[in-house]
């Protein structure tokens, strides 16, 4: 129905908001993994993860004439996909360390804890914001209910 | 002025003339599509509040949605009910 357009948007962009929060929630909790991804018989740390936010709109032939007959170019949000950060690892000087190399020292992944919590900030801003959207909606949906009381 | 006068002349002519057994038919459809609507929303709602408690994978978020939209539409339902009754009413204080 189009008169909840308008929460299926919000509802889109509560749900990839909370899908940065999760990633948020993985990059922390792997902050220290020396021991991430198995590759060619050695582990590799953990990398940091990020998220793709794109807008959802479908490309396909249907949809696009829809929206380009309706002049709808409202649309809601979609994590596309989650990619790895490639910068380089923390070395980190601990020769007792199981996963240290011969001179002493470990990989560490390239998670920075800062980041993470600015990123965290961010989502939940974010989030909230948009909760506030759904609110304000709503509350125009009953007051328009009460046209003619 | 008496353009928008007659216009509506026009209108209540064509209702009158179009037969009385079609238009009943028209609302009794149009009333069962809503109240249809209406009992969708509730068990998508239902559903969702069921998975929820069940645990299985659903975004509390989409529950939370779902229930609003839910909540909307039947107090759309009523408001229209409540019109349709004072309608129904008015016409009953007629006197004859």
């Amino acid at each position: 129905m189009t008169i909840f357009q308008n929460m299926n948007i919000t509802s889109s962009a509560l749900t990839a908001n909370r899908l940065r929060m999760d990633v948020v929630s993985s990059n922390m909790a792997n902050a220290e993994t020396t021991r991430g991804t198995y590759v060619n018989g050695e582990w590799q740390p953990y990398k940091r993860k990020m998220v793709v936010i794109q807008s959802d709109r479908s490309p396909s032939f249907s949809s696009l004439l829809h929206s380009e007959i309706n002049k709808n170019q409202n649309n809601g949000v979609k994590v596309t996909d989650i990619v790895e950060d490639n910068t380089p690892f923390n070395l980190v000087y601990n020769p007792t360390h199981p996963d240290a190399n011969d001179q002493g020292y470990v990989q560490m992944p390239n998670v920075d804890p800062l980041k993470e919590m600015t990123d965290l900030i961010s989502a939940t801003r974010s989030y909230e914001a948009n909760v506030t959207v759904f609110n304000t909606n709503k509350s125009i949906l009953t007051k328009a209910l009460e046209i003619g009381k | 002025m008496i353009n928008g006068i007659s216009n509506q002349i026009a209108i209540a002519k064509t209702a009158a003339s179009t037969s009385t057994g079609q238009t009943t038919q028209q609302f009794s459809t149009f009333l069962k599509d809503s109240i249809n609507e209406l009992n969708n929303t509730q068990r998508a709602s239902d559903i969702a509040t069921e998975k929820l408690a069940k645990g299985e994978n659903v975004e509390i978020q989409d529950v939370m949605i779902t229930a609003q939209k839910a909540s909307i539409t039947m107090q759309t339902a009523l408001e229209i009910r409540n019109k349709a009754v004072e309608a129904y009413q008015e016409m009953m204080r007629m006197q004859m």
